[in-house]
């Protein structure tokens, strides 16, 4: 087991390394075939412009440089750990990211482990009481909300839960100019996030729901299930004991690949609430092409992707000792 | 000729509201008592890049920035000036010399004195880096400064917009002991800036607000009636609807909610909506042809598709009623210079139909005489509905438009650098008067590759160049008036675009809300008069 | 049973099941269903300009009627005046078009790049694997958002893009059943039978990895639909065609008080995307080898 974690680490080193290089060149291309730059978009916003103020700009931005010139900057940048500077936001790129990490982290991480718990919970229920009636009324849930956009939930419940039952915030990540501190402070962060993750997790319920289902029922049919229930043990604690345990290969191999789609969804849910996290962050630096930032979000976001499938890795090891590290 | 003004009365009239005087309707809302204390929240469609508009004149920095870096002047409702940073002003016969005399004993916010070095500064300053105060402020030859007390503007030429330009967010009166010897573009006095304003910077978290409290040593008594203001960035339209509904939002304004949702919310009683505060910046939105264009190069095409449109049911259907229609460049609220005969191409399909037979483009296979794509500028919301609007229009006389969506970057890129379009909808903003707000857009001379907000058409004629700079420089009102009127009526023969309407744009707030908007430039001004029922 | 005769016995299955499959088919509610649902909106997209003739995008009456309020247009209208109805049946037309040609694009760079890199494993699935981290750790939503933003959001563009973001999700699940199944009885005692490498892959492997992407395929559908509505609250799409996201996308402004404008085209999401899944259901059901007594 040792050596196998030992292993995973050393080849996730290895691999991170062209991989980040990698994310950045194709990204930086991608981004370099985006039409217009920043300054067409600070002029836009201004509604007004003079040849002198957009050279002044360009030069500002370093967009008077070639794009050659441009890439080896940055990643010159990035070799002593800095993102470099965004000229518009006036500060630089890390600094700028660090504030708005915090509350995207927040959201996913309460967003994920709400998906993955109900997820669980109800696939398993599903699993093993399949084809009976509770398994059906589920599956008629989970497909509701696997068919509606997730913006679409979020509003919904914003009108029921914040308009009609004023229970609940609607927009930010907290009570501004309240100046709560201690437990107050903390009700009132948990009761701003509630709706934006619901939001977030309500498709991400259903596909592991669905997925665990699956999953279970394809394991039950092997061998070792037909033993199990053959020794008379009662089904759901055979589902919990084998079948789940094999069904999170799946449901782990898909979360760590959701923690990508997460941040995309971040993007629409952030927009929706007024949370100030890195999604609408990289909205907003695709629509002002500030590159800079966005690089850096990307850049960002590659290394949580790449350190979660890390230790899904790890985790795979340990559920399936037939996986070789 | 010599202005002078001495409103020396108002000036001791300190804290009475007097700001309110300016209009009837807002004076009577002025005489209840105001209320101390309170946080108002502004609701804001996108967070500010930079909290002073010094390099930047885009709408968020202009919402934030007065109330930390006040003007000179500031202007009733019909841009009219008053006393602000500058208490009296002189401009000499010649037009050519502006003598604004200071305000004793105002400080900046970290205890440095506010005098005529930071004027003579601060305009040097936007003559170089403001969008727009190259333009502006482009005849200032020199500021002197005989006493800390007096600024003395010099001008090459007259420039008679000038003392229209001096708001706190056009002309920011910036602390030059900050300023002095760094990059504007970079200096961190937009990220957490210094001025003489109402309110004190606290904090700026990103993504989430901006916070700023009441400056105790401000230079008018008693004010800031609130303690605390801040600014919330809630980019989804629906929210901020739900925000105002819920009460969680104060003040909004540039009608921060979708124009389908308003007939909803004027019904709500705790919300009020006002058009004061809008008169110091109108917008037109037009149909802009590219002259360069195969089909729009040919006045006949440009004549039919006149002839096809109905402002005022584009105005009903694509912004549900809040707009006043025009024929002319420049704004019926510039009422001073706008001229408000009808566009000489009535509503008439026939005609249109005619028009582009004799043009060489008949109806061919499924009766369509050809196609041509429609760029929309996406600042706006109703940018979408107008190309839905022109594609349905238009395919009656046989033109199938394709609307092309594409986001402002990319949108400014292909017309203003690539010209790569045929006729897009877009809208100027005509500002406190059309030297500075509509000469641009069909000046010959502005007709400049990659800058954006240029005279986008391509348009030239001498004529009308002549007009455009004898209006910019010429001091009698009645001469520069007739010289705007000759403008209009040859740009809406010759239509290198389309004028269609003016957006009206309505301030939402929330009814324990005052005095918010008295001046021209509303909420945009300083808000030092603000106040909240408890 | 020996491992030969299980081979053979694996082998034969294919023909003789063919019959067996069509009865399955027909057996199965959860397939007809769907296929019954999904069907209907085919039928609409293939026959919209037979059902709803004219520009469904003209201003053909007066904004905002609710269903019912006028017969001519059954389903009201939105606040433009177009049709909501034929709108409805364009929408299918472009929404199932999306999200098929964006789950093709995704299925078939994922599933060889999958199966690729889960059978031979080594250098190969480094090399891919890296390819898919590359794609896979850009956040999905943004990497779709540049791409429209390279070019303007039309339907092709938008298709192309979730295409292209989507793949690794494929790629990822295939390679994962491979790396466990390369290593099962059946496939050594292939390889000891001496078969080629494209014979195990695409006779004994695929067969058996291919529920769970046969799952993922309506998945991939369904989402590039609902991702596609995401684009739209986010105002990026295609001004030119009706979809059932950008219905909701104008729609949204009137939610309170039309809230009709919403719902009829959400409810036309959630329907196609159910059928979608009961499909995939079905088939998982069905195809599923292991399932058989």
């Amino acid at each position: 087991m040792g050596r196998r974690i030992a292993a995973t680490l050393r080849r996730t080193a290895l691999h991170a390394g062209p991989t980040v290089l990698g994310i950045i060149v194709l990204d930086f291309l991608l981004l370099q075939l985006m039409p217009g730059d920043a300054a067409d978009v600070i002029a836009s916003e201004s509604g007004v412009a003079t040849a002198e103020t957009m050279a002044a700009l360009r030069h500002q931005f370093g967009l008077d440089q070639t794009v050659l010139t441009q890439l080896l900057n940055f990643l010159g940048h990035l070799a002593r750990l800095d993102l470099g500077y965004s000229p518009r936001y006036n500060m630089p790129v890390l600094d700028l990211i660090l504030q708005r990490l915090p509350g995207t982290l927040l959201l996913m991480t309460t967003a994920l482990s709400l998906a993955l718990v109900i997820g669980i919970a109800l696939g398993s229920v599903m699993a093993a009481w399949a084809g009976k009636w509770p398994d059906r009324i589920l599956s008629v849930v989970v497909l509701l909300l696997y068919s509606m956009p997730g913006f679409w939930v979020g509003l919904m419940a914003v009108v029921l839960f914040s308009v009609k039952l004023g229970w609940l915030p609607s927009d930010s990540n907290m009570t501004i100019g309240a100046n709560l501190s201690g437990w107050s402070m903390i009700v009132d962060r948990a009761r701003h996030l509630v709706l934006p993750a619901l939001a977030l997790a309500s498709f991400f319920v259903a596909v592991y729901a669905r997925l665990v289902r699956t999953s279970m029922l394809e394991v039950q049919r092997q061998d070792f299930m037909r033993t199990a229930q053959a020794k008379g043990l009662h089904p759901f604690l055979i589902q919990l004991r084998h079948a789940l345990r094999n069904a999170l290969i799946p449901v782990t191999t898909v979360a760590g690949m959701h923690l990508g789609n997460l941040l995309g969804g971040a993007v629409v849910v952030e927009t929706l609430f007024g949370w100030p996290g890195m999604g609408r962050l990289a909205l907003e630096a695709v629509l002002a092409r500030d590159f800079s930032v966005l690089l850096g979000v990307l850049l960002l976001s590659s290394l949580l992707v790449i350190l979660a499938n890390m230790l899904i890795d790890l985790l795979h090891a340990w559920l399936d000792p037939r996986v070789a590290a | 000729m010599t202005a002078k003004f001495r409103p020396t009365r108002r000036a001791t009239l300190v804290g009475l509201s007097v700001l309110a005087l300016g209009a009837g309707r807002v004076a009577a809302q002025g005489k209840a008592a105001a209320k101390k204390g309170g946080t108002l929240t502004f609701i804001q469609n996108n967070e500010p890049q930079t909290l002073v508009a010094l390099t930047t004149v885009a709408t968020p920095a202009l919402t934030v920035s007065a109330k930390v870096t006040e003007g000179l002047l500031e202007y009733d409702f019909d841009i009219n000036p008053r006393p602000l940073l500058a208490t009296e002003w002189t401009i000499s016969p010649d037009g050519r010399t502006y003598t604004f005399k200071l305000r004793p004993n105002v400080k900046f916010h970290d205890g440095k004195p506010f005098t005529s070095a930071d004027v003579a500064y601060s305009i040097e300053l936007l003559k170089t880096v403001h969008p727009r105060g190259r333009n502006t402020f482009a005849n200032v030859t020199e500021v002197k400064t005989p006493d800390p007390l007096t600024a003395v503007i010099e001008l090459s030429k007259p420039a008679p917009y000038l003392i229209k330009a001096l708001t706190a967010a056009e002309a920011p009166m910036m602390p030059r002991h900050i300023y002095e010897g760094t990059n504007p573009l970079s200096n961190q006095n937009g990220n957490a800036p210094i001025g003489t304003g109402p309110y004190k910077f606290k904090e700026w978290v990103r993504g989430s607000h901006i916070a700023y409290v009441r400056n105790p040593d401000y230079w008018q008594a008693g004010l800031p009636n609130i303690d605390t203001l801040i600014y919330k960035t809630l980019p989804d339209t629906g929210a901020r609807s739900i925000a105002f509904e819920n009460g969680s939002a104060d003040l909004g304004y540039r009608t921060p909610v979708a124009l389908s949702d308003l007939d909803r919310l004027k019904k709500m009683p705790n919300l009020v909506f006002e058009t004061d505060g809008t008169s110091y910046s109108y917008n037109v939105s037009c149909c802009q042809f590219n002259l360069d264009s195969q089909y729009f190069k040919n006045l006949k095409v440009r004549q039919a598709i006149a002839h096809t449109i109905d402002r005022t049911l584009m105005i009903k259907t694509v912004a549900y009623g809040y707009g006043t229609p025009t024929a002319s460049p420049i704004a019926p609220g510039l009422k001073a210079f706008h001229d408000p005969s009808p566009s000489p191409y009535n509503v008439d399909f026939k005609k249109a139909e005619a028009l582009l037979d004799e043009a060489g483009f008949p109806r061919g296979a499924n009766k369509i005489r050809f196609k041509v794509p429609f760029d929309y500028n996406p600042i706006a919301d109703e940018g979408r509905r107008i190309g839905e609007f022109m594609r349905a229009t238009l395919s009656r006389v046989g033109i199938a438009v394709e609307v092309r969506s594409q986001d402002i970057s990319a949108f400014t890129k292909r017309v203003y650098t690539d010209r790569d379009f045929d006729f897009t909808y877009n809208g100027h903003s005509n500002l406190f008067d059309p030297t500075v707000g509509v000469q641009r857009i069909y000046w010959s001379k502005n007709f400049k590759k990659g800058v954006p907000f240029s005279n986008g058409s391509n348009y030239n004629n001498p004529k009308v160049d002549a007009l455009l700079e004898g209006a910019a420089v010429e001091i009698d009102p009645a001469k520069r008036k007739a010289m705007f009127f000759e403008f209009q009526k040859i740009v809406a023969q010759e239509i290198p675009d389309i004028p269609l309407y003016s957006p009206l744009y309505l301030t939402i707030k929330n009814k324990r809300v005052h005095d918010d908007s008295l001046t021209a430039d509303g909420v945009e001004a300083n808000m030092a008069h603000v106040w909240l029922d408890a | 049973m020996t491992v030969d005769a299980q081979l053979a016995d694996l082998g034969s299955r294919a023909a003789p099941r063919q019959g067996r499959r069509l009865r399955a088919f027909l057996h199965n509610p959860t397939f007809i269903a769907g296929a019954v649902i999904l069907g209907f909106f085919v039928f609409l997209a293939l026959f919209a300009d037979w059902i709803c003739p004219g520009d469904p995008q003209d201003m053909v009456a007066q904004p905002v009627l609710w269903p019912g309020q006028d017969m001519q247009f059954p389903l009201g209208t939105d606040s433009l005046g177009r049709d909501v109805l034929s709108n409805l049946v364009y929408g299918a037309r472009a929404s199932l078009l999306v999200g098929v040609s964006a789950a093709s694009i995704g299925l078939a760079i994922g599933m060889v790049v999958g199966a690729l890199a889960g059978y031979f494993g080594g250098r190969v699935d480094a090399l891919l694997m890296r390819l898919v981290e590359l794609f896979q750790t850009t956040p999905t939503f943004l990497l779709v958002v540049v791409i429209v933003a390279i070019r303007e959001p039309s339907l092709s563009t938008i298709a192309l893009a979730i295409g292209l973001a989507s793949w690794p999700t494929v790629a990822r699940l295939m390679r994962a059943q491979f790396r466990s199944l390369r290593e099962a009885d059946f496939v050594m005692a292939a390889r000891s039978l001496g078969y080629s490498s494209t014979r195990i892959i695409v006779q004994e492997i695929l067969p058996n990895a291919l529920p769970p992407v046969i799952v993922a395929a309506s998945v991939m559908i369904a989402n590039a639909i609902l991702t596609e509505a995401g684009l739209s609250f986010l105002n990026m799409r295609d001004a030119n065609v009706v979809s059932w996201g950008g219905m909701i996308g104008d729609g949204r402004d009137l939610l309170r008080t039309a809230w009709f404008l919403t719902a009829l085209p959400g409810a036309a999401i959630a329907m196609a995307v159910l059928s979608l899944n009961l499909v995939g259901d079905g088939l998982n059901d069905i195809l599923n080898p292991r399932n058989e007594p």
